[in-house]
């Protein structure tokens, strides 16, 4: 097979993994670099070619997660933008559609954020299209060469245009387009909301195309950098980056589209996690993907991970960053998962009495305490190592304190509590547990999901020492471990297949596509429009064959705000299609909330998903050691008290050999626990399955 | 969820975990009557409001970003119905509900349901869910009739009533119910959203039960809520010592009266005697909300972070005279009472930030914080070196309905905040209730469903009052009518715009207007209903600036310079 390099740039740690020809995966962990991510990046490239052996030149892909663009977003360092928008809504951003949440609510000094086009950058132009997508006034040519004047002078970077309705007619919004381009300076992106997501509801549309304008340029230079290093090292291979709902984009079109890599590193994790269960038929999943700085829970059912249309960037609130009204709404489709602070950097603290955990990280400079790199207050990777599930010496590059970690602990926690330095550890694990728990909660209990049943995948740093315990709160007995589990991001883009989304908003009632006499009128339309939406995705990824559609609608009650989407047969849109899909909405939505409801309902959008298969062999681990016995002991805290625990590496345990908990399994980038009640059994992969009495 | 048996840390340095796990139980309760139901004030992403409350009624959790006086009538409320319903006459299944007024209810439109959580045979805990229904009858489709003069023209009065069994619904209720319904079905789909709701939470809760055992759970929220009464205590205690009063006059010239007595060591009473009686229209407010409206001023004025539970409510002595505005009494209406009770947060604004409190939210007064007796509306100038607070503009409610088919928008705008002394205030924002933008309806989906064209919603320069500290600016919002309608308007501080402070201008007022087909604008009634809107003429509602702060001549040339490039002035 060609060999693959993929990285995975987080909060705290630069993940670099590369499939050689062998089949044979390898894995460099090094800091992120948060000045020029591409540093820690090339340094961990050079470490997998180095050690592989491999020639840059021999290299056929290169696939990428990055945090960029949520980046410039939260700390708005993305290029300056003008936005246009119909007469009449030229307060549209600045007046926001922003809920005040939790403490927010109690504050009369309450500042609204700054939105990220000031005033002066937003205009307004005549001319009307109704909800039908009918003219009712045409676009005032005159006003609109006069506001590309206007912007002109302004000297921005990038425009973004979203005019009301633009979803079912975007003659206006082209014609626009056309007019201001031609007064600017080329290269100058001019992005239509028509043509970034044609769908109903005018703000997220408009900050949804308003972020692709403010994004795009940042990431483009970023990946044009990225690309120059990587040929500096002889890498000429085409460069992939991840998008939001887990499939890949050539860098091209991901820097045109920025907007759909926002939630690119989390999506890598729930993406490996799918694979990994399928390739042992198992199908329903949470990921759990715990690194230095975040713990992130996804769900995979029937092996296909949760997709949502209503995300933020930068969403606030105590359950997973995912209330509405809060942060930048973003409608791009995103791999549904909740993401809480608490990570192996997450710090520890005392408030008022109470212990709280996050959600402050240390992140990779200075770190936990026990990194010795300078770090003083106590986190979860301290609390981890004083209770000894973590060994001093197996965790990357370093070695980690146990002095230093106990002495942050005291210090901070265990001293203000007046309880021991042990208890107190014990306790910073159990509340991250609790929080990561949390992140679990959203994607699972709080969409009517029971957990139960479903196999566990931990994934990241942090997560091995942390997964049997959180799964046995939810009543899970399984937990899958990856082999290298600790990059096992980084190992999922190595497989991740092209693909991109596309949706326009068809709003009509289930009944009238399948009774009424225009029924035949509504359903070619749809036809139409999902046969335009595929055509305009395959142009996106440049393939004409190969390529795997999905097809969609949005479904809910009339008069309901939140939809179901509900997939669609391929082909032409039939009554017996629709009352298909409507049963299938009838049935999700009884599951969801427990109310067996057969009220009218309504489509609302319609969707395409395209999907190139990269049909990756599946990576061998790395080569094993011959086997060898227990590799020693360490004391760890176990309920209640410090037992002597069997040390095994991961290399020394044969495959079919059955660990029985308590138990430690170390790698190079991490540690696993297999806790008392719970045991595990090595696959021929160098997976390992643990099972538990939960 | 199953927890280890084993033992784990001392219970309290865990408590964080099952404070959360209550939270969360609230707020899933939260979320599924959000996602479920019809209503048209929820279909735009309004929460809906859910509480646990225990077997004393006091409140041990609710969903955090519901408005609170919605959660304070949960908690009002639930004490008749356990008057109605002895807890010993419950049966599993058994769901409750009401919205009468005089029972902790806020208005017709307003639904409150209860479910019994039975641990060890008898209730121990109950889950409660709120949403405002479209309609339940009353004069006015909606249920905003401005000119009901008692509260059997608001709608249909449902004392506590057993709406569910384990058997399923009432059917004989839900039919009467339902008769009493302009948009029957979606009546029916939001009252079983808000037993869902409670369901949901119940199951949390035993579920958390299982895991803690009960009594494990009871402790766990005696813990917390004495944690949150000890935070709020010593809130409370920072705050200047002494009694202060406030006032706030609403536009009909009617007055909230209030004095806070704060004895130091974390208790405070909030005494609205003097206020006038109450009147024979929809201003008059519920003591739920009023009571509601007294935890969200005092909360302003400590640590933001706290959660809301009983603890805060505890050390706060609220004397609501009955028969007053604050706390209307059969017949009188309550539907209007948001104007009251925004008028109530106001008056204590400026009692505590006039006695001495820091104007900052969670900071800390200024040492030496003294009484001096203030009584002086928030309008005119405040005695030299009282801080005063600016006041804002607020919610201004309207609904438009067809008039030859039944169709129902119902909305609002929000008003300019008051500035402050460090800073301007915040444009257009929830201002006194916590809530925000993104409740407003946005303009394609209300065209796309609705014989409406929205042709502009916009922040309205020099709205702001005037001041060295700007107030936050108002909207203007025109929707114009495809098909003959009728409006109902219900609004506060239109013709007494909120007033400045410390020498600072009010905000300019806002108001109704019906701009006619030939583009002439006639003012609408501020409290109005059933006003004819023909085709092609336009509701064009305007809300009220925020008073400014501080001598207009001394605002920085630097700040006066970025509001002109803003549009903010012109």
């Amino acid at each position: 097979m060609s060999i693959t390099l993929a990285s995975d740039v987080g909060g705290t740690f630069t993940d670099v993994v590369l499939t050689g020809a062998d089949g044979r995966v390898r894995v460099a962990k090094t800091l992120t670099t948060p000045g020029d991510p591409t540093d820690g990046l090339l340094r961990g490239v050079e470490q997998v070619l180095a050690e592989s052996g491999t020639a840059p030149g021999d290299v056929g892909r290169f696939v990428h997660a990055t945090t960029l663009a949520t980046n410039v977003i939260l700390e708005r360092t993305g290029v300056p933008v003008a936005f246009v928008t119909t007469e009449g809504f030229g307060s549209m951003l600045a007046l926001g559609r922003r809920a005040r949440v939790e403490e927010e609510r109690y504050d009369l000094a309450y500042e609204q954020p700054d939105p990220p086009v000031p005033p002066g950058h937003c205009f307004t132009v005549p001319g009307r299209i109704a909800a039908d997508g009918t003219v009712l006034r045409p676009l005032d040519e005159e006003a609109a060469g006069r506001v590309a004047d206007g912007i002109a002078a302004l000297g921005v970077s990038a425009v973004a245009i979203c005019l009301l309705h633009s979803y079912a007619n975007a003659e206006h919004e082209d014609r626009l387009a056309g007019i201001v381009a031609a007064r600017l300076p080329s290269g100058v992106p001019v992005v239509t909301s028509s043509s970034v997501w044609p769908e109903l509801g005018e703000y997220e549309r408009a900050t949804t195309t308003l972020m692709s304008a403010y994004v795009g340029p940042v990431m483009a230079a970023y990946l044009r950098r990225l690309g120059e290093r990587l040929r500096g090292l002889g890498v000429t291979a085409p460069v992939h980056v991840m998008e939001s709902a887990g499939g890949v984009l050539p860098a091209e079109l991901a820097a045109s589209r920025a907007v759909y890599t926002i939630e690119s590193g989390p999506a890598a994790g729930v993406i490996a996690a799918a694979r990994q269960g399928e390739r042992r038929g198992l199908a329903d999943l949470i990921s759990f993907d715990m690194g230095g700085t975040t713990a992130k829970a996804g769900l995979v059912r029937g092996g296909r991970p949760g997709i949502t249309h209503e995300f933020q960037v930068g969403g606030k609130g105590s359950f997973g960053g995912r209330r509405p009204g809060t942060g930048v709404p973003i409608k791009v489709p995103a791999i549904d998962l909740a993401e809480v602070g608490a990570g192996g950097g997450s710090i520890a603290w005392v408030d008022a009495g109470t212990l709280r955990l996050g959600p402050r990280s240390a992140g990779a400079d200075p770190g936990p305490a026990c990194y010795g790199r300078g770090g003083e207050l106590p986190t979860v990777t301290d609390a981890d190592l004083v209770l000894g599930y973590l060994a001093p010496d197996g965790f990357g590059e370093f070695r980690l304190s146990a002095d230093l970690a106990r002495a942050a602990i005291e210090r901070h926690v265990a001293g203000p509590l007046g309880v021991g330095a042990v208890d107190a550890a014990a306790a910073i694990h159990d509340i991250a547990n609790a929080q990561m728990g949390a992140a679990v909660h959203v994607v699972t209990v709080r969409r009517g999901i029971d957990p139960r049943g479903f196999t566990l995948v931990a994934l990241g740093g942090a997560a091995p020492t942390h997964a049997a315990r959180l799964a046995e709160r939810f009543g899970i007995a399984r937990v899958l471990v990856p082999p290298q589990a600790g990059v096992g991001s980084a190992v999922g883009l190595l497989h991740a297949d092209l693909a991109i989304e596309r949706a326009r908003t068809f709003l009509a009632p289930a009944a009238a596509l399948v009774s009424c006499s225009a029924a035949r009128d509504a359903l070619g339309e749809l036809t139409r429009m999902l046969d335009g939406l595929e055509r305009a995705a395959l142009a996106d990824l440049g393939v004409d064959g190969g390529a795997v559609t999905t097809r969609s609608v949005g479904v809910r009650f009339i008069g309901q705000a939140h939809a179901f989407t509900v997939d669609l047969p391929a082909g032409p849109v039939t009554p017996e299609t629709v009352q298909r899909a409507t049963g299938e909405f009838y049935k999700r939505y009884h599951e969801s909330y427990g109310i067996d409801l057969r009220d009218p309902v309504e489509f609302t959008t319609a969707r395409v998903r395209v999907v190139l298969p990269s049909y990756a062999d599946a990576p061998r681990g790395p080569g094993r050691a011959q086997p060898a016995g227990p590799s020693g002991t360490r004391r760890m805290w176990l309920d209640g008290e410090f037992r002597d625990v069997p040390v095994r590496t991961r290399e020394s345990c044969p495959v079919g050999e059955d660990l029985v908990g308590p138990c430690v399994v170390t790698e190079p980038q991490c540690s696993l626990l297999i806790p008392p009640g719970w045991h595990g059994t090595v696959d021929a992969e160098g997976a390992l399955l643990l099972e538990g009495a939960a | 969820m199953t927890r280890p048996a084993a033992p784990g840390p001392p219970p309290d340095l865990t408590a964080e975990i099952l404070r959360n796990a209550l939270c969360v139980a609230a707020e899933e309760a939260s979320i599924v009557v959000v996602r479920s139901a019809y209503s048209t004030f929820i279909v735009e992403g309004a929460d809906a409001a859910a509480a646990i409350l225990d077997a004393r009624g006091r409140l041990v959790a609710h969903s955090l970003s519901t408005a609170l006086i919605q959660c304070t009538s949960l908690r009002s409320a639930l004490p008749y119905v356990l008057r109605a319903y002895p807890p010993e006459t419950m049966a599993p299944g058994d769901v409750f509900v009401l919205n009468d007024v005089y029972q902790g209810g806020i208005h017709a439109n307003d639904l409150l349901v209860f479910r019994p959580v039975f641990l060890g045979g008898a209730p121990a805990y109950y889950t409660g869910t709120l949403i405002h229904v479209a309609d339940l009858s009353g004069l006015s489709a909606g249920g905003m009739a401005s000119d009901a003069t008692d509260i059997f023209l608001e709608g249909v009065q449902l004392p506590p009533v057993r709406i569910a069994t384990a058997d399923g619904l009432a059917g004989d209720l839900v039919r009467v119910l339902a008769a009493n319904s302009r948009t029957p079905d979606k009546l029916v789909g939001d009252l079983r959203a808000l037993i869902a709701g409670t369901n949901v939470a119940a199951r949390r809760l035993e579920e958390i039960a299982e895991a803690d055992t009960p009594a494990g759970l009871a402790a766990g929220i005696e813990d917390y809520l004495a944690h949150t009464e000890r935070r709020m205590r010593a809130g409370l205690a920072a705050l200047p010592g002494g009694t202060h009063g406030g006032e706030y006059r609403l536009d009909d010239g009617h007055l909230v009266r209030v004095a806070v007595t704060v004895d130091g060591s974390g208790g405070v009473v909030v005494d609205f005697a003097g206020t006038d009686e109450q009147v024979p229209l929809p201003v008059n407010s519920g003591f739920s909300q009023t009571h509601g409206g007294v935890m969200y001023a005092l909360r302003c004025f400590v640590d933001p972070s706290l959660p809301m539970n009983e603890g805060c409510f505890t050390p706060v002595d609220v004397r609501m005279p009955p028969g007053t505005l604050v706390h209307c009494t059969p017949p009188f209406p309550g539907g209007g009472r948001f104007g009251t009770v925004a008028a109530a947060e106001e008056a204590i604004f400026a009692a505590l930030t006039r006695g001495g409190a820091h104007d900052e939210a969670g900071g800390r007064p200024p040492s030496g914080g003294h009484d001096e007796g203030v009584s002086g509306g928030a309008g005119g100038r405040p005695p030299s070196g009282a801080q005063g607070v600016a006041a804002s503009g607020i919610l201004q409610a309207f609904s438009i309905s067809g008039v030859r088919r039944p169709w129902l928008h119902m909305s609002f705008d929000l008003g300019g905040m008051g500035a402050r002394d460090a800073r301007d205030g915040p444009d257009a924002t929830g201002a006194l209730f916590g809530g925000g933008r993104n409740i407003i309806p946005q303009a394609e989906p209300i065209e796309a469903r609705l014989p409406v064209r929205v042709e502009e919603v916009s922040l309205i320069p020099d709205s702001g009052g005037r001041g060295r500290r700007r107030g936050g600016l108002g909207t203007r919002t025109v929707i114009r009518m495809l098909e003959d309608a009728r409006v109902d308007t219900r609004g506060d501080r239109l013709l007494r715009p909120p007033p400045g402070a410390a020498g600072g201008g009010p905000g300019r007022a806002g108001g109704y207007y019906r701009e006619r087909a030939d583009g002439v604008r006639e003012p609408l009634g501020t409290k109005a209903t059933r006003l004819p809107l023909a085709e092609g003429e336009a509701l064009v509602v305007e809300t009220s600036g925020g008073g400014g702060y501080g001598l207009p001549e001394e605002r920085d040339p630097e700040d006066a310079r970025r509001d002109r490039a803003d549009g903010r002035t012109t």
